[in-house]
């Protein structure tokens, strides 16, 4: 019998069938020739005339190859394109591929484990990062209709408040005069001592006009909101938070109509606010645990110069913020020619509640997001080159499939599959992850941050998880599975397996992604180096104080019971000298106003001898009323004259301490000592006061604001801002003391709220916290990017040297020294690195300009912080190539060359 | 058979319908199926390799026949067509149309039905 079946193979050798296929076809044709050759031969013809006839019947009308193109090849392109029949063998197929992953990746555990904990490290932090993003940014503030909502500030810019506290005369006349809010409501802070029930405690709240909680669309979980006419002098109405109501009444339903003792005054409870009630966002972190009536007072409602409202406006509908804005220039335009005297260039500001709530961590939130993006990339590319390293592996095992009749695309299919199922499984420990570093994320999160207790994994999150795996497989897939699809059957065939040709694209690949993998690590280092760099700068501000071993704690007079300097007086004497004789107190004194509890309260003052500024060039100083001893315990130092004493009493000359910068500022290169001042006018009725004293200026509330000019009053000669801070310095831990003073506190006077009790040294810290927040943030995410990127060179350079070994055998066979294989390696590994530090520095030299408003003293493109950044990543870069370099010096040459 | 043109023509249009019908009483294989065309046309009638092969193909890519590898005692192994129930639908509206056809084209041209 002739071999019809290479006769068939030579005419479809140019349809490029896949070879199952192919096989197929010409085993059928050639038993049909085969029967036509052996029916041929019944008639009285040789076997080469049949065989010819055969062949001849066979070329007829050369149609064999056309025809077949026509059905094998274009119909086959027709039905991928179009989808149609083959729709069920593509889902057919794809439950076939994700079992055949499944098995290939628990055949492999060591590999698995290695992408799934690189994957599930990216993707975790990345669904952790973006869950508070979710909860801060983008989740609705929980008020009714809340894009409404705004927040309406004076604008005093030329006083250093480009966002201040409006006056009560000022916002009576915005909401008289606006046609843009459907109302405005007007919140001022204030703390209450609840007296009566169990142990006296400060408490604090706002007071705010009746229809705030309208205003919100809030509804009590007791009782009712107050009512327009409660909002009068005279009412004492309450509506209590949940917590409060939870915690000292014990959550009782009777509460309501209950009258409750607030500050030796007694008022009714009228409603208890649900759990779910989030508090209305304050100028400074102010809390909220009860609310009273504004109820401005006939004194009050005139004040024009008094600042400390905090106003919340609802736009009409079809009113936008812009429409609003333009109204309110027009009516502060109106004011400042009304009242020259306190209006004059004070603007007015509307700005989004949202906005107002977010505003300050929106910058490092947006960075973080960014930061941990890179992350996940570097993850991918490493899982990427493992892949790619695996794909050499299985080299056999593609091409038995191309051989068995596998499609290219479906190998292609395959792969992607495989990828997207570890990126998938990745994914979910990921998510596990994510749960753990949210609560770990909780208890560093600064409180100033809207929501940040609420931050949950919610339907987004987890949408978000999903989606990222899934972008993620088919990114670190898309590398190996082209490999795969542009694989030379025959070469692999022939080469018995061993790594070839292919796998000059697979180094390219590999190379660049250790390039990319430097490049991502090294824009995130510069970041975080960045930030850690203005921490530091930060945390080196002097703030003017020593706040190590001080005990802080507020201790606010009711004003019922000690309404002037002469009742207070005896009282923090007598608590002076019991807190004084304690042991382990090394000094102790009572202060208004702790830095960095309090924007500080401010006042014009005017200078004996000269004219009253006009009112747009009146400066205000920070005023804080202090017992004498207050610079010694704060360690403030006395840069000249003398501190208050106990001699200075009501009745003895008015005095006043200034600080260096205030003293500048009027008295410039004079001795400020002897020199007269007044809070006010010149003409006010209020006593001049003689400097005595110098002191070193503070910080005031903002740690990156220049400190303010400040004076200090003695609280024996001022009725105004009563000292509500007691500060020890202790010689032991502050804390253990904690107890005992409270105790001495009480034993003066048993109903006197003791509250906030913190060491100084923490009162700083959060002051910081939203910086340190950031660079803690990015500096573990930047050093999980250089520990990917390390392993992910290593793995490179490893994978390199163990393809190599044979050509490193011939080098030293051929008298190669140790010492050139070695160096060789590292340099082959340092050229990747030196490229990927290029791009990242020029990468890095345009992205951290977005940073720039989260650096404090430093540039965005510090060189000290690119230098040592440079030399940190090439460093750890040259290690990791340096570890397979170390093999490869140690080839032997004649094992090297037998294991060809 | 007339000129070249209308035979290939002719062929081609009927050729579908041809196969259909044949395996449509039980799986035959392809060497059988082009001997039965050649046979019951009486010769007027023949598929090479190169043309009934192709059309196998297409119809099976199609689902209306489905060629499936079968071995028998004492027979090499080949590979059996049968029609498929879309297969079969098709088959029954192709014949219902080949036979209005001819008839119409009987009408015109006064040739009698054989």
């Amino acid at each position: 019998m002739p071999d019809f079946k290479e006769e068939i193979r030579k005419r479809l050798a140019q349809l490029r069938l896949s070879p199952m296929r192919e096989h197929e076809i010409i085993e059928e044709l050639s038993q049909h020739l085969e029967d036509e050759y052996e029916n041929s031969l019944r008639g009285r013809v040789t076997e080469e005339e049949a065989f010819q006839a055969v062949l001849l019947r066979l070329d007829e009308s050369n149609l064999l190859g056309p025809e077949l193109n026509r059905v094998e090849v274009q119909t086959a392109q027709e039905s991928t394109a179009t989808g149609g029949e083959r729709k069920s063998n593509m889902f057919a197929d794809l439950g076939q591929d994700f079992r055949y992953g499944l098995r290939m990746l628990v055949r492999a555990p060591a590999f698995t484990t290695i992408a799934v904990l690189a994957l599930a490290l990216g993707i975790g932090a990345n669904s952790a990062i973006f869950s508070v993003v979710n909860t801060v940014l983008l989740r609705p503030l929980p008020y009714k209709n809340p894009d409404a909502l705004m927040m309406v500030w004076e604008n005093a810019t030329h006083l250093g408040f480009p966002i201040n506290t409006p006056s009560p005369a000022n916002f009576i006349d915005w909401r008289e005069q606006n046609t843009v809010f459907e109302g405005m409501a007007a919140m001022a802070q204030s703390s209450f001592n609840l007296t009566d029930v169990g142990e006296p405690e400060r408490f604090t709240g706002r007071r705010v006009s009746a229809n705030l909680f309208s205003l919100l669309g809030a509804e009590p979980q007791l009782g009712r909101t107050f009512r327009p006419e409660e909002d009068k002098p005279g009412t004492r109405v309450a509506i209590l938070g949940y917590g409060m109501w939870q915690r000292r009444f014990g959550g009782d339903a009777s509460i309501i109509g209950r009258a409750i003792n607030l500050n030796g005054e007694l008022y009714t409870v009228v409603g208890v606010m649900p759990k779910s009630f989030v508090e209305i966002p304050s100028f400074d972190n102010w809390k909220d645990q009860l609310w009273v009536p504004i109820a401005f007072s006939s004194e009050e409602a005139t004040q024009r110069g008094n600042h400390f409202l905090e106003i919340l406006a609802r736009l009409k509908p079809g009113i936008t913020r812009q429409q609003a804005q333009a109204e309110m220039d027009t009516i502060a335009a109106r004011l400042a020619q009304q009242y020259p005297d306190y209006n004059t260039r004070i603007g007015i500001i509307v700005k989004p509640l949202h906005e107002q709530v977010v505003g300050n961590i929106k910058g490092a939130l947006i960075v973080l997001l960014g930061a941990v993006g890179f992350v996940l990339l570097i993850a991918c590319a490493n899982v990427a080159n493992l892949l790619l390293a695996r794909a050499a592996v299985r080299q056999k095992e593609i091409a038995l499939r191309l051989a068995l009749g596998a499609s290219r695309s479906r190998l292609t299919r395959q792969f992607l599959t495989e990828s997207v199922l570890l990126a998938a499984i990745g994914g979910g420990v990921g998510l596990l992850f994510s749960i753990v570093g949210i609560n770990v994320l909780k208890t560093f999160i600064p409180d100033t941050i809207s929501q940040a207790q609420s931050i949950t994994v919610d339907g987004k999150v987890l949408i978000f998880t999903l989606l990222i795996s899934l972008v993620t497989g088919v990114i670190f897939g898309l590398a190996p599975a082209t490999q795969a699809s542009s694989f030379n059957l025959n070469d692999t065939l022939k080469e018995g397996g061993r790594d070839s040709g292919a796998s000059s694209r697979g180094n390219r690949i590999r190379n660049l992604l250790v390039i990319s993998e430097v490049a991502i690590s090294f824009v995130l280092l510069i970041g975080a180096g960045l930030l850690i760099n203005s921490f530091l700068h930060l945390r080196n501000l002097d703030p003017g104080f020593r706040a190590d071993h001080l005990l802080t704690m507020k201790v606010v007079l009711p004003e019922l019971k000690y309404p002037d300097k002469q009742r207070r007086a005896p009282f923090y004497e007598e608590v002076l000298r019991r807190v004084r004789s304690l042991p382990g107190v090394e000094s102790v004194a009572f202060g208004g106003n702790l830095p960095f509890t309090y924007n500080g309260d401010s006042i014009f003052i005017s200078i004996e001898g000269r004219p009253d500024p006009a009112p747009d060039q009146q400066v205000d100083v920070v005023t804080r009323v202090v017992s004498p001893g207050y610079f010694h315990t704060m360690g403030i130092p006395l840069v000249q004259g003398r501190d208050f004493d106990e001699q200075d009493k009501v009745d003895s000359t008015q005095l006043v301490v200034i600080t260096q910068k205030t003293a500048r500022h009027f008295w410039p290169g004079e001795n400020p000592i002897g020199k007269r001042l007044k809070p006010g006018s010149s003409t006010s009725e209020s006593p001049w006061r003689e400097v005595v004293g110098v002191v070193k200026d503070v910080r005031q509330n903002d740690f990156l604001a220049e400190p303010k000019l400040q004076m200090y009053l003695a609280h024996t000669q001022t009725n105004a801002f009563a000292p509500n801070a007691l500060v020890v310095r202790t010689t032991v831990d502050p804390l253990s003391l904690a107890a005992t003073v409270r105790r001495t506190i009480w034993e003066v006077d048993k109903d006197q709220p003791v509250s906030d009790i913190d060491t100084m040294e923490s009162i700083v810290s959060h002051a910081v916290a939203r910086q340190r927040f950031s660079m803690v943030l990015l500096g573990v995410f930047a050093t999980l990017a250089l520990v990917l990127a390390a392993v992910g060179i290593y793995g490179v350079m490893s994978y390199s040297v163990a393809q190599r070994t044979r050509e490193i055998g011939i080098r030293m066979a051929l008298g190669a020294q140790r010492s050139d294989v070695l160096k060789m390696t590292v340099m082959q590994g340092l050229k990747l690195v030196l490229t990927g530090v290029v791009i990242g520095l020029a990468s890095a030299l345009l992205l951290t300009r977005v940073m720039a408003s989260l650096l404090f003293g430093v540039s965005a493109t510090d060189p000290a912080t690119f230098l040592s950044i440079s030399l940190v990543l090439t460093t750890v870069a040259v290690l990791a190539s340096y570890i397979p370099a170390l093999r490869a010096m140690k080839v032997d040459p004649m094992v090297a060359l037998r294991c060809q | 058979m007339a000129s070249p043109i209308l035979e290939r023509e002719l062929k081609k249009g009927s050729a579908e319908l041809l196969i259909l019908s044949l395996v449509e009483d039980r799986p035959r294989h392809g060497y059988e199926i082009g001997q039965l065309i050649e046979l019951r046309s009486r010769g007027a009638l023949r598929f090479n390799v190169a043309s009934l092969y192709p059309l196998l193909y297409r119809l099976e890519k199609r689902g209306w026949i489905r060629g499936r590898w079968v071995e028998k005692a004492g027979q090499r192994r080949r590979r059996y067509y049968r029609l498929t129930p879309a297969g079969r639908k098709v088959h029954a509206a192709q014949r219902d149309g080949w036979r209005e056809f001819v008839e119409a084209i009987s009408l015109i041209t006064g040739i009698q039905h054989a």
